[in-house]
């Protein structure tokens, strides 16, 4: 309902600012309809004068029925061994879970082991038009330590928009930077970087209810994807928040990526995102994100190196006469050490947004070993400093496993 | 708005256009190679794989998805292969042509006779394909069935040619039927000879070839070699007198190696795909290279 609310109201009640998706956006989003659907009727004069020329084809069928008649036959294939398996209208469904143990050096609660999340996922092509992915999340709370369910994302995503065009609708994690649109199980480390945590959260991170556009722009040479994302921002985070008013999150991002040899790929993002935050006043924030792998195609199962870092500015206006410039960043490597090896460390660097002088540094390492592509186990530790707080340590043991399917992560 | 409008309906006037040839785009370099000689001079092929590379785990980098957006056919082995990656860069290729169901799909599989089909599946026993075998190109009379999926698909999206399709393929048809019986000529000598495979991924090749597999450096499909099956193997080289191990180019021969030492069995790494080595250059020459490498090692 909270997505239906952000399409659906009345006119008189617009500010100013969204009179553009109004009167731009809208406009465009309708003519791509049109033109969807004027192929479809175009299609549809195509089968009604075929339905007039039935009894040509009737004609032509007969003839290359007796034509084929005098052809020698094909050559005969092996009978199939057996049926095939496993064909079913079902959505492709999935488990992902995560067990964890930690340790804290400081406070007085050291040592905790909990199951931190179980995600379901459902999956599959809806009709050659559109297809709908869902991701049910049972997780505790970091606050209460309570369990409870919620729709980590959901969305439908078309498939055969013009222009190479592409839709996404519904609640899903926005294309900021790399590390927020990946889902957390799919990360080379436990934790996630303190600047992702200062800015997003360390639940969901940005994710939230809209619409997201992407256009892939006809570059020759590399691929360039340019998306923008309108959200409600009610999925609250500590940079944005929904207030009573009808101010959206909106979100654009350029990605740009190079097959530099066929071994190794260099990506490089630009992001931008503008918001309502909980003092009804509005932050702004950029991003870059640089991404470079190196994955031997023959042996890409043994041997491969990622180099990724990311850097985030914000700008919090929080009164007239307060807001507040911050910067964050992180950078890791993860070395494939062994077909099942992985290693990675990772470099911190985070300032509070409310508070550009209270600065964290922290350093880790991650062990990770694959069993197969289905069971991982990460052991990390951390070390980190604050400038205003004593130093600490965390270590972290991660089990995860997957059953069931569950489809690729982006590259 | 006029100007927006006129962009978008160029955009799409230009989409709509027939290019000069067909494009097409296949998952692996066998299906590039079989697609390119029924396809002739009135298509262009792109392969996703290469012909050295595990065609079970590719990388869905972004660059594939350019080639995707502006093909007219894409045709897939099919069969889970390439479950971990095809259907994401599919799905993000935004072009509805080439969608599962639509004309531009193909799928070579279609009227393969299967192999291994499980009755159960469970992950304990390894990667287990779900609906049966899918590595059929490896047996050359499947190279036919493949070659008259991809012949049909090119009669969907290019009626207008279809004569021109058909004489390709029977002209393949009948490499085929020379080419097999030349190999099978040549390895008439070794029927029953009994070899260890890496992987299980040589049950079509075996079949047509009279080998027998008696087992497979993996101790499940997927699972690396572990000690205790490198001494099972070492015991069965050892007790059948086998002579040679094969194996892939994407799989490591370290382990192989060890049972060759113990053993002297010899270690193989043939061709599983048309660009395996720089002598294999098409869908004929795998076959040709392996059987020339077989009989050398079996002589």
């Amino acid at each position: 309902m909270a997505f239906a609310g952000t399409l659906f109201f009345k006119k008189e009640t617009i500010p100013v600012n969204l009179i553009f998706i109004y009167k731009k956006i809208i406009p465009v989003i309708l003519l791509f309809t049109a033109v969807l659907f004027s192929n479809e009727i175009i299609a549809q004069k195509k089968i009604d004068s075929t339905a007039i020329a039935d009894s040509i084809l009737q004609k032509k069928i007969e003839q290359q029925l007796l034509q084929s008649a005098n052809q020698p036959m094909q050559p005969a294939q092996p009978a199939p061994q057996t049926t095939r398996s496993g064909i079913s209208a079902n959505p492709d469904i999935g488990v992902v879970a995560d067990f964890r143990s930690s340790y804290l050096s400081s406070g007085k609660r050291n040592f905790d082991a909990y199951l931190d999340e179980t995600e379901m996922s459902f999956q599959s092509v809806v009709d050659p038009y559109i297809r709908a992915d869902f991701f049910v999340s049972f997780g505790r709370d970091p606050i209460t330590h309570q369990y409870g369910a919620s729709v980590e994302e959901g969305y439908l995503t078309t498939l055969a928009l013009p222009a190479k065009l592409q839709l996404k609708v519904g609640k899903f994690r926005e294309a900021f930077g790399k590390i927020n649109p990946t889902h957390p199980h799919a990360l080379p480390f436990i934790d996630l970087p303190n600047a992702i945590v200062n800015y997003f959260g360390e639940d969901e991170g940005l994710n939230d209810e809209g619409f997201s556009v992407s256009w892939l722009t006809p570059t020759k040479g590399f691929y360039q994807e340019l998306v923008f994302q309108a959200t409600s921002g009610a999925q609250a985070s500590p940079t944005f928040f929904r207030g009573d008013n009808n101010r959206f999150v909106y979100l654009g991002h350029l990605k740009n990526f190079f097959t530099l040899s066929d071994n190794a790929t260099l990506e490089f993002g630009l992001s931008g995102v503008t918001g309502p935050n909980d003092s009804s006043n509005v932050t702004n924030m950029a991003g870059v994100d640089l991404t470079y792998k190196w994955k031997p195609v023959q042996l890409n199962t043994y041997k491969s190196l990622t180099w990724q870092t990311e850097l985030l500015y914000s700008n919090a206006k929080y009164s007239a006469s307060k807001s507040s410039n911050s910067f964050g960043m992180y950078s890791f490597v993860e070395s494939q050490v062994g077909k099942r090896t992985f290693l990675t460390g990772r470099y911190d660097y985070a300032q509070k947004p409310y508070d550009r002088s209270i600065v964290e540094q922290a350093f880790s390492l991650s062990l990770g070993w694959l069993a197969t592509e289905f069971q991982k186990i990460e052991f990390e530790g951390k070390y980190t400093t604050v400038n205003v707080l004593p130093d600490f340590n965390q270590f972290w043991l991660r089990w995860i496993f997957v059953i069931g399917a569950h489809g690729a992560h982006q590259y | 708005m006029k100007n927006i409008i006129s962009i978008f309906t160029s955009l799409l006037i230009i989409s709509n256009l027939q290019a000069g040839t067909i494009k097409i785009v296949t998952t692996t370099m066998d299906l590039r190679s079989i697609a390119e000689m029924v396809g002739g001079n009135k298509v262009s092929v792109q392969s996703i794989a290469t012909g050295y590379q595990n065609p079970h785990f590719v990388d869905p980098k972004p660059s594939y998805i350019i080639s995707l957006s502006n093909a007219d056919l894409f045709v897939t082995v099919g069969l889970d292969l390439e479950t971990g990656w095809s259907p994401q860069l599919l799905s993000s290729s935004r072009n509805a042509k080439i969608q599962k169901g639509s004309p531009g799909y193909v799928d070579a599989s279609e009227g393969v006779g299967l192999l291994q089909v499980p009755s159960s599946l469970n992950r304990g026993e390894g990667d287990i394909h779900i609906y049966g075998n899918p590595h059929y190109w490896l047996d050359p009379l499947n190279g036919k069935v493949i070659a008259r999926n991809i012949a049909e698909g090119l009669e969907r999206v290019d009626p207008a040619n279809k004569a021109y399709y058909e004489a390709n393929l029977s002209a393949f048809f009948g490499k085929v039927d020379a080419k097999l019986k030349e190999l099978e000529a040549k390895m008439a000598p070794y029927k029953g000879t009994k070899i260890i495979a890496y992987h299980n991924e040589w049950v079509y090749f075996e079949r047509r070839f009279g080998l027998v597999i008696v087992d497979f450096m993996e101790p499940k499909p997927g699972i690396p070699p572990s000690p205790s099956q490198l001494v099972k193997v070492i015991r069965e080289v050892k007790a059948d007198k086998i002579k040679v191990i094969i194996s892939s180019p994407y799989f490591t021969t370290s382990s192989s190696e060890v049972v060759s030492k113990e053993t002297g069995v010899k270690v193989l790494s043939l061709a599983t795909s048309a660009g395996a080595f720089p002598t294999v250059k098409n869908y004929f020459d795998v076959f040709d290279y392996d059987i020339e490498q077989l009989v050398n090692a079996l002589k």
